[in-house]
């Protein structure tokens, strides 16, 4: 009986250890995290739409009705990596995610310069190099410190009504995301 | 010996049997640390953050969610009405009172996983601030239902439980010292098709 009673208090404690553990782990062996069902979208610096509305079931579940989005994949490994896109829409905001899909920055068309989509993310040691000698085309963008390698960048924009619906798409889908040279 | 082994293998059915379900439960559970709470809405302004707890990470992960940033905006989820009875699709709301500073707001009813629930209509089941019709003194009154209504009419349609995901975008609420003084409008029960 009374080993019977110390095997269910260990069974317990291992519940609890086994509790912690799997907790914490869920991240790191994740496969239906953001990054991943990207990348079984598309590539790496390829803006690929995240609503339903250009085919098939949305990427990544949870966006407002009212909000078309777009997302790539980047590795600040191969370089830094410059987001832009063409066009005025009502609303944008954008975000930088980590590869386990933390929330690192983000900022809106308010903090932009003349509300255009140009922004630049790199790691602080990429930083000081573009500082040194900063190109003339990279005059005007924002600049996005990440202390991180792989990476999501999100754009969301908003579509007030149906009129809207065309503008905004081509919005996001003359959005470019690539690696850039310094 | 025989009884060294089973017991054993008792212990540690418990342990990973145990250990799993809970951490199961605790990630499917709506509910979640960190939660803020005004009247029947609820948001979670730090999921998706490096400051979050680790269930809220886990939970990301799983879910693969992609939050909004503070600069983008902060989005409540109300899966109750002011009388503490849940959501249905087969009744008729009526959302009214004032709504906090911010650029703009949407409002849409969501089914369990929180997208947008299907009306089969061309109408979507979402309203935004730019759209409304406006009370004299700036609030706003949206009657929620499968009836068209005069005024703001938010369609929904089918059976079963229904949530309202209310997102402020562009807002100072969003940083947490905003929260303290935020009222939010009251969902009031207007009647049900039985």
């Amino acid at each position: 009986m009374r080993s019977l009673l110390h095997a269910l208090i260990l069974g317990l404690l291992g519940a609890g250890i086994v509790h912690i553990v799997v907790l914490f782990l869920v991240p790191e062996f994740s496969e239906r995290d953001a990054w991943s069902r990207l990348a079984m979208a598309s590539d790496l610096y390829r803006m690929t739409r995240l609503d339903a509305e250009a085919g098939g079931a949305p990427v990544v579940k949870s966006v407002d009705p009212l909000f078309y989005a777009a997302a790539c994949r980047f590795d600040l490994g191969d370089g830094l990596v410059r987001i832009r896109a063409p066009g005025d829409v009502p609303f944008w905001s954008a975000s930088v995610y980590d590869r386990n899909g933390h929330n690192i920055y983000s900022f809106n068309d308010h903090n932009a310069n003349g509300g255009k989509l140009d922004a630049v993310v790199l790691t602080p040691a990429q930083m000081i190099d573009v500082r040194r000698d900063l190109p003339e085309d990279l005059q005007g963008a924002i600049f996005v410190e990440a202390p991180i390698e792989e990476g999501i960048f999100v754009v969301r924009a908003f579509v007030p009504d149906e009129s809207w619906k065309p503008i905004v798409s081509r919005f996001l889908e003359q959005s470019g995301c690539e690696l850039q040279d310094y | 010996m025989l009884k060294n082994a089973i017991l054993t293998l008792l212990s540690l059915a418990i342990a990973i049997g145990l250990g799993g379900y809970s951490v199961w439960y605790a990630l499917n559970a709506q509910d979640g640390v960190g939660a803020i709470r005004i009247g029947q809405w609820t948001a979670f302004p730090e999921v998706g953050t490096l400051a979050a707890d680790p269930y809220s990470k886990a939970r990301v992960a799983r879910e693969g969610v992609l939050a909004l940033g503070q600069a983008e905006g902060l989005a409540f989820v109300a899966e109750r009405d002011d009388a503490g009875e849940p959501l249905k699709r087969e009744c008729a709301y009526t959302i009214e009172g004032g709504y906090p500073t911010a650029r703009f707001w949407t409002l849409y009813a969501a089914d369990q996983s929180l997208g947008v629930i299907d009306t089969g209509k061309p109408r979507q089941s979402a309203l935004q601030s730019y759209e409304v019709l406006r009370q004299p003194d700036n609030s706003v009154v949206i009657s929620v239902g499968s009836r068209p209504a005069p005024g703001n009419w938010l369609l929904t349609g089918g059976s079963g439980r229904m949530y309202f995901v209310l997102t402020f975008y562009d807002t100072p609420i969003a940083s947490s010292t905003g929260l303290s003084d935020v009222t939010l409008p009251r969902i009031l029960k207007a009647g049900c098709n039985a």
